[in-house]
């Protein structure tokens, strides 16, 4: 006889889901989060999509601590000088909020905190060592020397899956599974973000931005949500690509886009009131690990489940969905003939008939797009061509759009065969 | 605003104990490219007089410097339960 | 002769973590808003200098914090470390009790208990550092004490602490029952472990009222402490020369320090 029904590593989305998943149905389940209190480790830029945890908390958008609802999404390319930006701002936002801004902090801490009031048992401030296995089949979890034993296995333990890899469950990470993101909160008053935004009450806008202007190789993206009366803004900085420069500090790149010209003006004044950095993953579907075994499944980053595409940057909705997925599945096989690999092969299945999977097959290969010249570097840089051609008098005689676009071409620094080849690649693939 | 201005905004409950990372100095010695202190985003690693040094004081957990160091000279653990860095936002 | 099961106690305080305190610029009020709680640091260490003599001796380890019922993580917290039992007073009648009561409940607590041989308090809390409650305590029970205590040891009846004071180490040998306070930073706090706080989590708290330990209610909160806070002020913010040294001045900056008086080279 096991002590718990469910084990589960990391207080963060996937790992509160599923816990409070289990609990509700009954089951005994211990939460293990190293963090204390939960929450305190953990960073997203956070714009959380999407309504996934609907079914854990069917009232969770009037009572999660949420900051604001996103009213108003923008992509910017910014090159030295420019932000050649598109807005989506729309009322159609207010009746079906598709996005909120959250504060992890905040957020994870209130999650676990709804896990324990539904039964389960909450362990923070606690590291998980290892997956213990007995011939084959994980039996429960190592911890400073002790056995904690448990008929199933969830780990939740976000980006960074050291238990998994000390267990042999995953490979270590190489460049192409992560990036660097480096995040700053900026305090400014709710007054002055509504202004600068042009947002009232809960309303709130969420850019991400092409970082066209960093020098050489550096590729990275940019952030800037807005909270009730603070600023998230940061970076995810490819890894590959810092790597190819080697010159620039990544702790760096983060004051650059804060200076940019056009952001500077939206952050001015604040004081910044945290600086924070966390292992993005961006394996995409080619890394994501074997799901399950016997007694375990993965959720969450750990499981790699965790998308971008340069333009938005999605995990935590991937999280909770896996999470209570993985949850469903050991519901299913404790009804049946108990926790097998067999019995939990229903997790994949589930995975595959929801987005989760779905999202990661479709947009394969994403990453070879979305870091790349293309998007980095010859885009903001012919867009910037053309609008200056089209609005900056430079005391000649108007251009065609058409001869714009071709000079653009030339400007953006990639040939013209190059561009249409990967242009058509980028958009196949978006 | 200069990082150390940034770091010192955070709150962090340091392990007189145990230090959750290590680098091998003799690895670190022969490092061609030192990449660890362009992508460290705490500046935990810097070369003084032209020799590394690693502190995990100001460690903010990222995780990323064991993917960083391409010559296997990192040891990356979790910090011990409720020690390391602690975020109020997040 | 067979000894007995020593019994420790620790008190504990929960406080607002001092790194996310910070004074009001404009009003000079301390802002809380942002602090998480923690237990109060000198109290770890308080802990873990019971948790020493636990591990060479046969002792039971009790933790007792007098506090609203948001304290309870935090006894679980020092089971999770290998306490044997937690003890929460919570009345409502004990809000706004200055040190006077507090010492006096938290007596009559231990008193209760009947078999308490050494209590072991923080030399003093990080929010409002009286340092009062340690020495209180004693007064009440009617026991020695060695207050600000960096190690402590016991053997046949009696404590030996060695007291940190401004010119040197103090040992002291006292007979119990005893209070030791104990300084902050004196010991590494061993690190709560899975096993315990599951442990720790069945095994629950033990929550006293006020008329559990026969206090009458108009003993303590406000009304009954004497002390009254009139003003917080920060203390004046002095702008300091910073001067950047580079390596090549050292020695000049040596100089300087040895000239100022602020330090003195003594030959070896
Ligand atoms: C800069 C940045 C911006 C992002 N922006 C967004 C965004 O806008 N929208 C979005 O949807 N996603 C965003 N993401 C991605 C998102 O944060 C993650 O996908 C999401 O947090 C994954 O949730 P999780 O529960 O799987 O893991 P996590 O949230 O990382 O939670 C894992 C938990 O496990 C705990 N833990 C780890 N190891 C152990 C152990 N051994 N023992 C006990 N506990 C352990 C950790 O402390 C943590 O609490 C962003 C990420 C970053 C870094
Ligand atoms: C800003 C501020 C100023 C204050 N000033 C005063 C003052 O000048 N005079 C005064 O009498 N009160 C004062 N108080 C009230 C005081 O905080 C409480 O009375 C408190 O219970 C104990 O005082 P202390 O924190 O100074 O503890 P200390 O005497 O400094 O604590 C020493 C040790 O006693 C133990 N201990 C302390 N409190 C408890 C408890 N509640 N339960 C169990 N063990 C405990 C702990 O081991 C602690 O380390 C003040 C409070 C605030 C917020
Ligand atoms: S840690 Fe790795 S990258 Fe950094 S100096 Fe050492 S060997 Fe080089
Ligand atoms: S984990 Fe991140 S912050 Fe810590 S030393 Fe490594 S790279 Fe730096």
């Amino acid at each position: 006889m096991s002590e718990f029904d469910a084990i589960v590593v990391g207080g963060g989305p996937a790992g509160s889901s599923a816990a409070m998943r289990l609990a509700s149905a009954g089951h005994n389940v211990l939460l293990v989060e190293k963090a204390d209190p939960p929450g305190s480790k953990n960073v997203s830029g956070g714009v959380l999509w999407g309504n996934d945890l609907e079914a854990v908390i069917p009232d969770w958008q009037k009572t999660a601590p949420v900051e604001r609802y996103v009213k108003a999404k923008g992509v910017g390319f910014l090159t030295k000088d420019s932000n050649i930006g598109l807005e989506f701002r729309s009322s159609l936002f207010d009746k079906n909020r598709a996005g909120h801004m959250v504060l992890r902090a905040k957020l994870d801490q209130w999650l676990v905190k709804k896990a324990k009031d539904m039964g389960a048992m909450v362990a923070s401030g606690i590291t998980v060592d290892r997956v213990a296995f007995d011939k084959g089949k994980a039996i429960g979890v190592e911890q400073d020397g002790d056995l904690i034993t448990s008929d199933c296995v969830i780990l939740a333990e976000g980006a960074n899956p050291r238990v998994a890899i000390d267990s042999g469950l995953r490979e270590p990470l190489n460049d192409k599974d992560v990036a660097i993101g480096v995040k700053e909160v900026i305090k400014l008053s709710e007054k002055t973000v509504n202004e600068r935004f042009n947002l009232r009450d809960k309303e709130g806008f969420a850019g991400e931005y092409v970082l066209g202007f960093l020098p050489d190789q550096v590729e990275a993206g940019g952030f800037l949500y807005t909270n009730k009366e603070t600023i998230s803004a940061g970076v995810v900085i490819s890894m590959k690509h810092l790597r190819e420069n080697d010159r620039t500090y990544s702790f760096d790149i983060i004051e650059q886009f804060l200076e940019h010209p056009a952001i500077a003006p939206l952050v001015d004044g604040g004081s910044v009131e945290e600086y924070s950095a966390h292992m993005v993953q961006e394996g995409g579907i080619e890394r994501v690990p074997k799901l399950f075994g016997n007694g375990y499944m993965i959720a969450g980053d750990a499981a790699g489940f965790s998308f971008s595409n340069g333009l938005v940057l999605q995990g935590m909705n991937y999280a909770i969905a896996s999470g209570i997925a993985a949850a469903d599945t050991l519901i299913e096989a404790k009804k049946g003939n108990g926790v097998s690999e067999e019995s939990l092969a229903g997790y994949r299945k589930r995975l595959l008939d929801s987005y989760v999977l779905k999202d990661l097959y479709n947009f394969r290969g994403i990453d070879e797009v979305t870091w790349g010249k293309l998007p980095h570097r010859a885009i903001p840089n012919a867009l910037e061509h053309i609008m200056k051609g089209l609005f900056i008098e430079q005391g000649v005689p108007k251009k065609h759009l058409y001869q714009l676009m071709t000079e653009a071409l030339g400007e953006s620094g990639i040939r013209t065969s190059d561009a249409v080849l990967e242009g058509y690649r980028m958009l196949r693939r978006m | 605003m200069k990082l150390e201005d940034r770091l010192a905004l955070l709150n962090y409950k340091i392990d007189r104990t145990y230090a959750h990372i290590t680098v091998k100095p003799d690895i670190c010695e022969t490092c061609p490219d030192h990449f660890c202190t362009f992508s460290c985003p705490a500046k935990c690693y810097t070369l003084i007089d032209g020799k590394l040094n690693f502190k995990y004081e100001d460690c903010v957990e990222c995780g990323t410097c064991v993917v960083a160091c391409a010559h296997g000279s990192v040891s990356w653990t979790n910090s011990k339960g409720a020690h390391g860095v602690k975020y109020k936002y997040g | 002769m067979i000894e007995l099961a020593l019994h420790l106690v620790v008190l504990i305080k929960v406080v607002p973590d001092g790194k996310e305190v910070f004074v009001d610029p404009v009003t000079f009020t301390l802002n809380r808003s942002m602090a998480t709680n923690i237990i109060n640091p000198a109290d770890e260490n308080a802990l873990e200098a019971a948790l020493q003599i636990k591990d060479q001796t046969d002792a039971k380890v009790t933790v007792m914090t007098m506090a609203p019922p948001f304290a309870e993580p935090f006894l679980m917290e020092c089971m999770s470390r290998g306490a044997d039992e937690a003890v929460l007073i919570s009345d409502r009648a004990v809000a706004g009790s200055d040190t006077y009561p507090t010492s006096l409940t938290v007596a009559a607590a231990i008193k209760k208990m009947g078999d308490v041989d050494i209590v072991f308090a923080g030399e003093k809390t990080s929010d409002s550092s009286t340092g009062h409650v340690g020495p209180g305590v004693a007064e009440f029970i009617g026991a020695e004490l060695a207050s600000y205590s960096r190690k402590v040891t016991y053997e046949n009846g009696y404590v030996t602490a060695e007291r940190e004071l401004e010119n040197g180490i103090e040992e002291v040998r006292i007979p119990t029952p005893a209070v030791v306070t104990i300084l902050t930073d004196s010991n590494d706090p061993r690190r709560a472990t899975l096993r315990k706080k599951i442990d720790a989590m069945k095994r629950g708290i033990i929550t006293w009222s006020l008329a559990d330990i026969n206090i009458p209610a108009d003993w303590v909160g406000l009304r009954s402490s004497p002390t009254v806070v009139k003003k917080m002020l920060p203390f004046p913010r002095k702008d300091r020369k910073g001067e950047k040294i580079e390596k090549e001045k050292i020695p000049e900056l040596i100089d300087n320090l040895v000239k100022s008086g602020v330090i003195r080279v003594e030959a070896e």
